[in-house]
């Protein structure tokens, strides 16, 4: 790619998520200039940067929207019409520029509709505009040619409240002025200086820089202590001084580096206001977004991480928690809700607060779900606080939203927010006051490459223990006999009130007692995983240190109590203990998931969560909930046809809209939608009506010559259609290659679930997928070969573990001809190895579309090339 | 790379057919090993061992900043460890894994070609042959190359 488009591209991208944030406040504080100058500044120079580097279609949209910005910034009031549709052609702008990152260039399309909808707008605008401000007619707004006048048809509908008149076809044919711009000039030189200025603060260095900078320090840090350790056994002067200045420079030096990874928790804020101000209208309610630490630093890793779990739960807090504007003045609270999101530094994390202060959380109506849910019985739940029921909100499938609404109450997600949470080492907790408002509180570690440990130590050899899963260290001494107990061969620690499981570390790891251990410094060390708590006894806490954590290497990686290994300040190795590998030798499951399988049959584990759905006449039909990212209501009056294909704004982008049955025909005012995320974008399905969630075996009787159903199953003793989501993935995006036949593959796995999670991605991809099981005999599947570009195969599948199945594969004569990509839940280092030798291409992550996606790109051009050069040969 | 071994002069650049090989000692025997996987030799000063891992696997060790793991070539060849021969390594990348293999000593540089190959005989005990790459006439003395790949696959 071009140098100077690149640049366009990087600096474009990062401004424009600004942007839509100051537009949303302009829309709030009309009076603040300063805002809807900046923008304007912003898209004037993506106009003019599209224009010099011929991208017309950027340069249509944004010479549109920016005459629109034109007049808000002459002082025209922003209306929600106006804010909405320049929002829809910044949109517009990112989609563009999107797809200019891919593929190098403007991808064709038509802006008509946007720019039409801005232009009549303009029109309309500056007719009144001019009529108000005639007697300043030295001073005319900005003007546009003739064709204008043409143009009608407001492509985004404007709500019937909205004061504003709407910019229909009746206000097009307006007269513009073909005056001379005298404005322009002046704008011209604006956003060269705003450019500048940027450049000085910042330069952009590469991630992998960084990461060399880290390692180089780390490494520093260690050659320091050494030195230290020596001049410590030394009586020099001359030396200490130096050394101590030396030592300093370091550790500022180790800081800085560090500091250059982190990144302003405000670029998590950049979308929020955009969030609230749709969910506002959604739902029918006023909220303000308060965000508060913008500045707060976080490792640029983690930021993404938490992306999602914060939109969630403020979509939560948005919904379930603030009260309709009527509902609020009745309580004698002010009409418009408030939702504050704030971030801090705290003892060597990062809290940050999602709390809005709207009705708080009914405490009886979650003690009754957990009953009927038979989490926890009432007796239970008597001797519980507040806290610890309000927990319950983030096990699987909670939800006590009586309505469903379409932006949550399904239960969908607080599980996920928790996961999420937790997988970075954090936590998330919940606070509420009746009437008053709730409290989501996330911690999380600043950075996941360094992360605070207590070494600890048993058996003369010391181990790191991950400081985020320790809750408290008990010192046992003394009063062991008292605090540990042997009850049924198996230890526990009696703490206050509570009984806890208990193990010797030593045990653990297999070491043996030194005859120093000395029994009175002995300790308890509570942990922490999930929902379970539990105990291991140490010798002795030798130091709290912060450590870089490595990951065990191949040979190590089946060690499950190890996650990693790490290097001390004083250069010694230790290996890092893995809480959850320990509860896990242990056998402490998530006691919570225990429960609930005690309460339900036998089949629980191959249970599977669906959502029930009817889409025109016939059978309900279901969808795994795990390819459902989330429900939304979608009004009618809000899809727009776009090239044929049905398409809604959602949170910023655009989505296409796939009716699951012919006869859904947009009569009614708004339709559930399912939104199914493939590796692209998200698409929505569109059905009559959310029937239900239910957890169900699904038996599936595979079938049917109709390409949109899988097959049909018996729930409840009722007939449902499992509809194929490939399918309508495929009608919202047909593959772009139009010239090229699309590669076939073959997709062998036998667990349901994987060729769900993992067929509508490479459909969506473009290949023409062919799923089926994998039969006893594997080299029936290879003689069906032959006619497939490549094969993905499921190597967990118990057929493929015996050596005859690795001699298959090894036998196959197309071998060079056709990938063959292994798929399994714990690829590691050993597995890979004997996938590769025997013939496969790789051995991938089940989990990791991604990855599949490009290799399988890769071998497919990898084998093509093979084949091209054969052919030369043989002719 | 270390400073430490100087693998290659001038006059022992092998031609084409021919590879050098270090040769390495324990508990008497002397192997060949490849120059190629060699990255330095240097002593172990600290060793963590690693409870539950592989017998044959000493403990990691670090390496100017760098975590590797030290594998015994004594044990890997079920030869009796001793308290002295416990600390001179050789650093070999494999696969994107670090490892230190300690041997007893170290001695010159061998020149080996296809032509000084012999069989392995057959009586070979299996859980020392798997670990030779080759057998090879050196002179009156027979040397075995060892097998890299085997030598840290851990995969049992």
């Amino acid at each position: 790619m071009d140098e100077l488009l690149r640049d366009f591209l990087t600096e474009t991208t990062e401004h424009i998520e600004g942007a839509e944030t100051q537009l949303v406040h302009f829309e709030r504080n009309p009076s603040d200039m300063s805002l809807i100058t900046s923008i304007f500044r912003l898209v004037h120079t993506i106009k003019g940067t599209s224009s010099f580097l011929g991208l017309e279609r950027l340069e249509r949209v944004g010479h549109a929207a920016e005459s629109v910005m034109g007049m808000l910034r002459d002082g025209v009031a922003p209306t929600q019409h106006s804010v909405t549709i320049i929002l829809a052609a910044i949109d517009r702008i990112k989609t563009i520029i999107e797809e200019i990152g891919r593929n190098g260039g403007e991808p064709p399309g038509d802006d008509s509709e946007i720019i039409n909808a801005l232009e009549a707008y303009y029109a309309q605008g500056s007719d009144t505009a001019a009529a108000e401000t005639s007697a300043k007619a030295a001073e005319p707004a900005v003007s546009e040619q003739a064709p204008i006048a043409e143009v009608s048809q407001p492509i985004v509908e404007v709500p019937s409240v909205s004061a504003e008149p709407v910019a229909a076809a009746a206000a097009a044919p307006s007269q513009p002025k073909a005056e001379p711009a005298p404005k322009e000039g002046k704008s011209d030189a604006q956003p060269k200086q705003g450019g500048s200025t940027a450049n000085q603060e910042s330069i952009r260095v590469s991630v992998e820089t960084i990461e060399r900078m880290m390692q180089l320090v780390s490494e520093l840090v260690l050659s320091r202590n050494q030195l230290l350790e020596l001049a410590r056994h030394r009586e020099d002067d001359a030396i200490k001084t130096p050394l101590q200045h030396l030592s300093t420079l370091t550790s500022d030096l180790q800081d800085a580096v560090m500091r250059a990874r982190m990144q302003p928790v405000g670029r998590l804020y950049a979308n929020l206001p955009r969030l609230v101000r749709e969910l506002s209208t959604s739902l029918g309610k006023n909220i303000d977004l308060i965000t508060e630490g913008a500045d707060t630093e976080l490792d640029r890793q983690l930021i993404e991480v938490i992306r999602d779990p914060l939109t969630h739960l403020i979509r939560n807090c948005a919904d379930h928690g603030i009260e309709r504007p009527e509902e609020r003045l009745a309580k004698g609270k002010p009409e418009r809700g408030e939702i504050r999101v704030s971030a801090a530094h705290e003892a060597g994390q990062i809290t940050i607060d999602i709390a809005d202060d709207g009705k708080g959380l009914d405490t009886e109506r979650i003690k009754a779900k957990i009953t009927s849910q038979g989490l926890a019985t009432e007796q239970d739940l008597r001797s519980m606080s507040n806290e610890e029921i309000y927990r319950y909100i983030f096990e699987p499938g909670f939800s006590t939203a009586q309505v469903v609404s379409n932006v949550s109450g399904r239960g969908v997600g607080m599980d996920v927010v928790r996961s999420n949470i937790e997988a970075i080492g954090g936590s998330v907790s919940l606070s509420s006051v009746e009437g008053k408002g709730s409290r989501f509180s996330l911690r999380i570690p600043l950075t996941l490459a360094i992360a605070p440990a207590l070494i600890i130590e048993v058996a003369g050899q010391r181990f790191a223990l991950p400081q985020t899963s320790v809750v408290e260290a008990v010192s046992l001494g003394r009063n062991y006999k008292d605090l540990i107990q042997n009850v049924q061969n198996a230890l526990v620690l009696k703490l206050r009130e509570e009984v806890i499981p208990a193990v010797e570390l030593r045990e653990v790891v297999g070491l043996s007692a030194t005859s120093e251990s000395d029994e009175s410094e002995k300790l308890a060390v509570v942990m922490r995983v999930g929902t379970d708590s539990f105990c291991i006894i140490v010798d002795s806490v030798a130091d709290i240190q912060e450590i870089v954590v490595k990951p065990l290497s191949a040979s190590l990686a089946h060690l499950k109590v190890f996650s990693g290994h790490t290097i001390l300040g004083d250069g010694s190795v230790v290996l890092i203990l893995d809480p959850a590998g320990i509860a896990a030798n242990l056998g402490i499951e998530k006691s919570s998931d225990k429960k609930r399988e005690q309460l339900r049959d036998q089949n629980a584990l191959e249970r599977r969560r669906l959502v029930m759905f009817r889409a025109g006449s016939g059978a309900p039909k279901v969808l795994p909930l795990s390819l459902v990212s989330r429900i939304e209501m979608v009004e009618t009056s809000r899809i727009e046809s776009s090239d044929g294909r049905l398409m809604v704004l959602l949170q910023g982008r655009l989505m296409p809209i796939v009716p699951i049955s012919p006869e859904i025909d947009m009569s009614r005012p708004s339709y559930p939608v399912l939104v199914v995320a493939t590796e692209k974008r998200s698409i929505g399905l569109m059905t009559d009506e959310i029937v239900d969630i239910l957890e169900e075996k699904l038996e599936i009787q595979l079938a049917s010559a109709n390409s949109e159903l899988v097959g049909s199953a018996e729930i409840r003793g009722e007939a449902v259609e499992l509809i194929d989501v490939a399918h309508f993935i495929r009608m919202a995006d047909p593959p772009s290659k139009s010239g090229t036949a699309p590669q076939r593959v073959l997709f062998a796995a036998d667990d349901q679930l994987v060729r769900d999670m993992l067929c509508p991605a490479l459909s969506a991809a473009g290949y023409n997928l062919v799923a089926t099981t994998i039969p006893s005999d594997i080299s029936e599947l290879f003689n069906q070969f032959t006619s497939f570009d490549a094969i993905i195969l499921d190597a967990d599948a118990p057929a493929l573990q015996v050596p005859k199945f690795l001699q298959a594969l090894r036998d196959r004569k197309d071998a060079a001809r056709i990938p063959a990509i292994g798929i399994s839940t714990t690829p590691n280092g050993r597995t890979s190895r004997i996938a590769t030798e025997n013939g496969m291409t790789a051995l991938l992550s089940k989990h990791d579309r991604h990855t599949l996606l490009e290799t399988l790109a890769y071998a497919l051009d990898a084998a093509a090339d093979a084949k091209a050069t054969s052919m030369e040969i043989a002719a | 790379m270390s400073a430490a071994v100087a693998v290659h002069t001038t006059s022992d650049v092998p031609t084409a057919g021919e590879e050098s090989y270090f040769t390495v000692f324990a508990g008497g025997e002397a192997f060949g090993l490849s120059v190629l996987h060699t990255q330095t030799i240097f002593r172990i000063t600290s060793v963590t061992p690693i409870p539950l891992g592989p017998i044959d696997i000493v403990g990691l060790v670090n390496l100017r900043g760098k975590i590797v793991t030290a594998v015994s070539l004594r044990r890997r060849l079920g030869i009796p460890v001793d308290e002295v021969h416990n600390s001179l390594a050789i650093g070999i990348e494999h696969k994107g894994e670090n490892f230190a293999l300690i041997v007893d000593e170290v001695g010159d540089v061998l020149t080996l070609d296809a032509s000084m190959k012999v069989q392995i005989p057959a009586h070979f005990d299996p859980a020392r042959s798997r670990f030779m790459a080759g057998l090879y006439k050196v002179g009156n003395l027979l040397v075995p190359a060892l097998n890299i790949e085997a030598l840290f696959d851990f995969a049992n």
